[in-house]
């Protein structure tokens, strides 16, 4: 092991290479470049046997990922924002194709309201393609997500492409210490990549042929519940990788002083790193907060969260983007799963197009959430920082 | 309520046939819908439309399973296609043919019209565009439409699309099978054509519907599935080359949608009459009329 301060594109960077990925094609976009440029450095340098072929667009870069993975390699790339946007029509490709290609998404918002810094309405735009998507709290989780993609993706009940979100700027530029594994270690964790589905012209294979009705209902739900089934392998996953690394994140959600907690916040990205020092200031003025990190968006964690909440009178949800006249997309995503849960939910959106979030901001959601605990009457939705009344 | 199934093929004009016959319907202040049903747009691929007509609002718009009316198109469905799959017992069925509905055994015994469409289209439209010819025939077989509604919503159809002269030449092709059509009742004797389809469940299509070559239900699928459709079987019209005519310059080669003209060695074509589906794209194409389509699906 060997102990770096980077920035976590460059651990999500790591990563890669230390996966051994065959094929990077690529396009930079802020703030995801420091991935591709350090990829392409390993590259130059002999560091990583691979390919990197810079693209003429990110539709191209998606193409040739499918290509390349169907060609039966390990494929990496990365992008943002408008990138991913640009990748929307190849995306639905990869999952229904099963291929197991692993992508970072820098978060950064979307635009109009164009900018560079973070915000996840990218990301939550795809959440529907099929994609395995799992959100970020720090620098190490960034590399060590990364790595667990890999292994999650190609596991043989799994086929399913990951998407690993992390925010823009507050993590892709900011440098931390990071604990960088061992190849060796890693060697052990990811095996060499076997492809299943692989186009070979000395055993010719029709994949994914355009469909009557008669075929792409069955197609959809077989990958419903292969998106379904790869609950189990999440949590599979991460208790190899606490034997072979000592870090464990607790698959699909992770749960921070919850256990005797009257209500807590829902959190996911850095927020929750900001949540869990908020939750300790409050439990030392005796008062019962907890808190639910999301990690994985897709699968959707119904099950997990129905129990972590039993006990829970009043639960808030945080959003660092909007769906426009209903909160956020993680706001009606949780109230949905609780709907048979006594659980009052409230949503709270912050952070939107970068804005910083304050201990304040979180501060003032945990009140909201605590006053709802009491039965006390708050808004479902909460803007957290917005210049004017809430109407 | 009643309920019109058709059956063609790609080009035949399925789809404008059940158009037309719901716009005779509104013209005479009823209510009706047409619809078609066909995949990947291809000429002479099996196809259905619809049509469903009412004296109030129709609000359903699933297919039709159990048709009051069947039209066929295209003889050749009758053998592998069931077309008459859940045509009622009173029910009535209109056939391009040149054969008498006493001669036609349709799998289920009911009123029936016949019509030589074919050879109609190609004396008044010069192409084997079957569809207005064939609904002279509907209205000849059923009380659904007046002749001069059917005639007024082919020339708005057809006029508005394709021109006034086109419009008449319609409207004439539908007169003369009108007067043409025989009527009777067909025989009911032989089983419905079965047609080959692999429907597995979700769990039996391989993971990511990636497919070897492999033979499931008597279906061909992956690669190789093209060797068992054979698309030559939906020729009714078949090129004829004139090699001393040919300048070799190769359009038709570049033209075939099926892909089934050869290049020799030296240059010339030849067909492969296994897939050659009588398109008629290759003549259309030749500068020098080398090529030319002659009547008749045979080699």
């Amino acid at each position: 092991m060997k102990v770096m301060v980077i920035s976590a594109d460059h651990a999500v960077a790591y990563a890669a290479k230390l996966a051994r990925t065959e094929v990077v094609p690529s396009f930079p976009i802020t703030p995801q470049t420091l991935i591709v440029e350090q990829l392409a450095e390993f590259i130059n340098d002999g560091e990583l046997d691979a390919d990197f072929i810079p693209a003429d667009s990110e539709h191209s870069v998606m193409s040739m990922a499918v290509g390349a993975s169907a060609g039966g390699v390990r494929v990496f790339t990365a992008t943002s924002s408008q990138g991913l946007a640009l990748m929307h029509e190849m995306l639905y490709a990869v999952p229904q194709s099963r291929l197991p290609i692993v992508m970072a998404n820098v978060n950064r918002s979307l635009g109009a309201a164009s900018g560079i810094w973070v915000e996840y309405n990218d990301s939550m735009a795809e959440r529907d393609s099929g994609w395995l998507q799992v959100y970020v709290e720090d620098n190490q989780e960034a590399l060590d997500a990364t790595l667990m993609a890999f292994r999650l993706a190609e596991d043989r009940r799994v086929l399913l492409p990951v998407m690993v979100c992390l925010d823009g700027f507050i993590l892709s530029h900011t440098v931390e210490r990071v604990d960088l594994p061992e190849q060796e270690e890693v060697d052990r964790f990811l095996p060499k990549f076997v492809p299943y589905n692989m186009l070979d012209p000395s055993d010719p294979k029709l994949m994914n042929p355009i469909v009557p009705p008669e075929y792409a209902m069955e197609m959809r739900y077989q990958l419903d519940r292969a998106v379904e089934h790869s609950r189990e392998v999440i949590a599979e996953v991460d208790e190899l990788f606490a034997r072979e690394f000592g870090r464990s994140y607790g698959g699909l959600i992770d749960t921070y002083r919850l256990e005797d907690a009257e209500y807590a916040m829902l959190t996911l990205g850095t927020a929750t790193g900001l949540a869990r020092q908020v939750v300790d200031e409050l439990r030392s003025e005796g008062k019962k907060a907890g808190l639910i990190k999301l990690r994985f968006m897709r699968p959707f964690p119904f099950k997990e969260l129905c129990a972590a909440c039993r006990d829970l009178k009043a639960l808030g949800v945080f959003d660092r983007s909007a769906s426009f006249n209903g909160g956020g997309p993680v706001y009606t995503e949780v109230a949905a799963a609780l709907c048979n849960v006594p659980t009052t939910v409230t949503g709270h959106v912050a952070g939107i197009g970068g804005r910083d979030i304050t201990p304040e901001h979180m501060r003032e959601m945990y009140d909201i959430v605590e006053k709802a605990s009491r039965g006390e009457k708050v808004r479902p939705v909460t803007w957290h920082g917005l210049r004017g009344d809430m109407e | 309520m009643y309920e019109v199934r058709f059956h063609g093929r790609g080009g035949q004009g399925a789809v404008m046939a059940a158009q037309a016959l719901a716009e005779a319907a509104v013209i005479e202040g009823r209510h009706a819908q047409a619809f078609p049903y066909f995949g990947a747009e291809r000429r002479g691929a099996p196809v259905m439309a619809f049509a469903r007509i009412d004296d109030r609002k129709i609000s359903i718009k699933s297919q039709v399973y159990e048709p009051d009316l069947l039209v066929v198109l295209d003889e050749s469905l009758l053998d592998i296609e069931p077309v008459a799959r859940g045509l009622k017992k009173d029910g009535k069925a209109v056939i391009n043919t040149r054969k008498l509905p006493t001669e036609i055994d349709l799998g289920v015994e009911v009123e029936c019209a016949t019509v030589p469409a074919t050879s109609i289209a190609m004396e008044f439209l010069k192409a084997p565009i079957v569809n207005t010819a064939i609904l002279g025939a509907v209205v000849r077989m059923c009380d659904l439409v007046s002749m001069e509604s059917m005639q007024q919503a082919i020339a708005n159809r057809f006029g508005e699309k394709f021109g006034e002269t086109a419009a008449k030449a319609n409207a004439a092709a539908a007169a003369a099978a009108h007067a043409q059509a025989a009527i009777g009742r067909c025989k009911g004797r032989r089983p419905l054509a079965q047609k080959k389809e692999w429907l597995p469940a979700w769990n039996e299509i391989p993971i990511g519907t990636t497919l070897d070559e492999r033979i499931v239900d008597g279906v061909t699928v992956g690669p190789g599935g093209a060797r068992q459709n054979l698309t030559g079987s939906w020729r009714v019209q078949t090129p004829r080359y004139d090699k001393e005519k040919c300048v070799r310059c190769q359009r038709c080669w570049f033209s075939c949608p099926e892909g089934c003209i050869k290049r020799e060695e030296d240059e010339y074509v030849r067909w492969d009459l296994n897939y050659c589906k009588g398109c008629g794209i290759c003549a259309q194409v030749c500068p020098v009329k080398a090529i030319d389509m002659i009547k008749g699906g045979s080699r």
